[in-house]
């Protein structure tokens, strides 16, 4: 296979692996915890090296995905202390521990083949070089075997566990007294997260983790609020912009995992102005509506308080409402072509069905019930259609 | 190094000062962070800043701090609108928002970072310094711009002091009072990047948000006045840069960003130990007073309901018929004695007149504290 293959391959399998723990991680608004597991595997990773003399050794992994866990674990108690907040305590131990990191680095500069920038950024163009050669028989990349045994674990853990996974991220209370264990299931997440973090980070550096791990989640839950598509969906996001990334990086001669993030960032930005219902543009849409809806309920209810031929007249209610000239147009139009008023001779009266609608409207608004706007949203609303 | 040198190295004088304002103004914008649970905006915004720095190389093709530090601004501002946005308008939380902006434009940084050390200008290498930080590139004048921009915000916070604490702690309320709090929310938000900006030089990107947070959550441990939590904060981020600065000048092959972010978490670690108030240690013991109290009463409880049954209240028990009660021993007698609740003779005790009235009203919440 040619490396320009097994990169692509690697790019694939590497975002196929992190988009799933991902999507839980954004679902359990712990988003931040793979930035902060990300940063802090580095002293494991050159601790581990110290012991090693090997950067590929597998202990590698397991000492920076046991230094991720302990970043998980200390959070957890500075937050149990009540001193300060949740944010506030990733904050704090997070570049504590990069720190310590990069000062032994440092230290050891002269005998360590390991650079801050390397566990930064990653080097993807290197990584097909670094065989697997059992008996002289080449078995393709190391990184691509890696990252592929992870990947089948963790697809082999959330089909054994999706139902838990699922309970437990919805509905904490419902799990833990169905007899789930939650924090069994949110160290176990945890841990696939740190590995996952860990074997990627070799690949595609610290930060592209991150944006691995949380833009195909987020963009996906922009678009669906069902946890199997969303789940199907971000892996799909992860892997097309992980091969559109490198071409893109090869086309203009950069870092492949930059390019990688860029288009996953572009794509981000696509959806969050596009999404059918959640998309910017589309709340904007729905926003103006309701305060459309909400100017004609007030024009309503405030003819039906007034009797008076005199209060009725156009240049009045212009007055009286203080709405600008333009705003006042435009909902008395909208008004009257869904034929909730008539205006005669320049005095605005209810018709029947104008009468009926604001009694309803009324009674919510006494009530306060739910129930009562229910069938009004489908009744009167016509102009939506 | 000795002490003489370094107050007279000029360098290492320029690069004190310099990371001492940068501690005391990310102290104090810090504070404001920390209390308004944005503790992470600083992490988002200093990555965010990266393409800005890149950007405005490509176009201006210069290397003065000056402009690239203003691109970073520029970034860093479009980061934080962006954020906003996200958490506004659609349904993802803060934290997605905030790791989706660091990641996506920290890769986009580095993406044109490596596009420029591709061109063929001479001029591209430096630009990593702002990844990692290297306090020992500043000069006079960053120093001096630093010193202009912590004057600034220092003036603007004591002019809005008013408004920022209300917003702080009671948004609906600024609200009601006729107070325009998207203009402060954005005021408040401008100068934290604009603190995170300055710092990238020296700190860098990754380990810029401790020094935001570390200070002033150290600081908010010993007080619960905004002023002095603000004051405290610039103090101790002033003393982590000294100090780190000085450690790490006094060895080789230290970088001063992280030593200056580990002088940092040491004062927020002895404060979560040490302060009065919320320490973890003080509370302990706090809590093992309280209990011993409560064992205490317990004991005294005990012998009332033994003492209840005989008119005379102070006649003498022997010690033995506690041991039915597993809650007393040597030490709780004799401080039962010591508060004048029991008096013993040899083998026996018997309840005084206080200790019966105080044990009959143990579970009578009415009376005042005694």
């Amino acid at each position: 296979m040619s490396p320009m293959i097994d990169i692509q391959l690697i790019a694939a399998v590497t975002a196929a692996a992190c988009a799933i723990p991902g999507v839980f991680l954004v679902l359990r608004k712990m988003a931040l915890i793979s930035d902060a597991i990300s940063h802090s595997i580095l002293p494991g990773i050159v601790i581990g090296f110290f012991i090693t003399h090997d950067l590929a050794s597998p202990w590698l992994i397991i000492f920076a995905a046991f230094s991720g866990i302990i970043t998980v674990v200390l959070v957890e108690l500075i937050q149990k202390t009540g001193l300060v907040k949740e944010d506030t305590a990733i904050g704090l131990v997070f570049p504590a521990l990069f720190s310590i990191g990069v000062i032994l680095i440092a230290q050891n500069a002269n005998d360590v083949h390991l650079d801050v920038d390397a566990v930064l950024l990653g080097d993807l163009v290197y990584a097909p070089f670094d065989r697997l050669i059992i008996d002289n028989a080449d078995f393709g990349p190391k990184g691509l075997w890696t990252i592929s045994v992870i990947l089948v674990i963790t697809l082999v853990l959330l089909f054994a566990f999706y139902k838990e996974l699922k309970i437990s991220t919805f509905d904490v209370g419902l799990s833990s007294a169905l007899g789930f264990s939650p924090v069994i299931l949110h160290y176990g997440l945890m841990s696939v997260a740190s590995v996952t973090t860990v074997a990627a980070f070799d690949a595609v550096g610290a930060i592209l983790v991150v944006a691995m791990m949380i833009t195909p989640a987020a963009a996906a839950y922009l678009l669906t609020t069902d946890l199997r598509k969303m789940l199907i969906l971000s892996v799909l996001f992860g892997v097309g912009s992980a091969i559109g990334g490198y071409w893109f990086a090869r086309w203009l001669d950069a870092s492949i995992s930059g390019s990688i993030t860029t288009v996953l960032g572009l794509l981000f930005l696509l959806i969050y102005l596009f999404a059918p219902s959640k998309g910017l543009i589309a709340v904007l849409f729905r926003q103006s509506r309701q305060r459309i809806e909400v100017s004609l309920l007030t024009f309503l209810l405030h003819l039906n308080n007034h009797d008076s031929e005199n209060e009725r007249r156009v240049a009045h209610l212009q007055e009286h409402i203080n709405w600008r000239k333009v705003k006042a147009n435009s909902v008395l139009q909208l008004a009257e072509k869904n034929n909730m008023i008539t205006i005669d001779n320049q005095i605005v009266s209810l018709t029947d069905k104008g009468l009926e609608f604001t009694e309803k409207a009324l009674d919510y608004i006494i009530t306060n019930k739910d129930e009562k706007i229910e069938d009004m949203k489908d009744d009167f609303f016509l102009f939506r259609g | 190094m000795d002490i003489t040198q370094y107050f007279t190295d000029y360098t290492l004088r320029t690069i004190t000062l310099g990371t001492a304002v940068l501690g005391a103004i990310c102290g104090m914008l810090g504070s404001f962070a920390v209390l308004r649970k944005q503790s992470l905006l600083g992490d988002a915004i200093s990555h965010a800043a990266l393409p800005g720095i890149a950007v405005a190389f490509l176009i201006t093709g210069a290397k003065d701090s000056n402009v690239l530090l203003l691109g970073a601004l520029v970034s860093g501002l479009i980061g934080v609108f962006w954020i906003r946005g996200i958490t506004t308008k659609t349904h993802l939380k803060t934290d997605t928002a905030l790791g989706l902006i660091l990641s996506l434009f920290f890769g986009f940084g580095m993406l044109l970072l490596t596009y420029i050390q591709k061109q063929p200008n001479a001029n591209q290498a430096g630009l990593d310094k702002y990844l990692f930080g290297q306090a020992a590139t500043l000069v006079e004048s960053d120093v001096l711009l630093m010193v202009i921009v912590t004057g600034i915000s220092l003036l603007v916070m004591l002019l809005f002091w008013k408004e920022f604490k209300l917003l702080l702690f009671d948004k609906n309320y600024a609200m009601t009072l006729g107070f325009n709090t998207k203009f402060i929310d954005g005021l408040i938000s401008f100068f934290i990047v604009l603190a995170i900006v300055i710092g990238l030089q020296t700190v860098g990107v990754v380990l810029m948000s401790a020094m935001l947070l570390a200070p002033a959550a150290a600081a908010r441990q010993w007080t619960n006045s905004l002023s002095t939590m603000v004051i405290l904060a610039a103090i101790f981020g002033a003393f982590s840069g000294v100090f780190g600065t000085a450690i790490s000048a006094s060895q080789n092959n230290l970088s001063t960003g992280p030593v200056i972010v580990l002088v940092a978490a040491i004062f927020v670690i002895v404060s979560f130990l040490f302060s009065p108030e919320r320490g973890i240690i003080f509370k302990q013991i706090r809590l093992i007073k309280n209990r011993r109290d409560l064992q205490l009463k317990k004991t005294l409880y005990f012998m009332y309901d033994i003492v209840r049954d005989h008119d005379d209240i102070s006649r003498p028990h022997a010690i033995r018929i506690l041991n039915s009660f597993q809650g007393f021993t040597k030490k709780t007698l004799s401080k039962l004695e010591e508060k004048n609740w029991i008096t013993i003779q040899g083998q026996n005790w018997s309840m005084t007149e206080d200790g019966f009235e105080t044990a009959a009203n143990l579970y009578n919440n009415n009376l005042p504290e005694s």
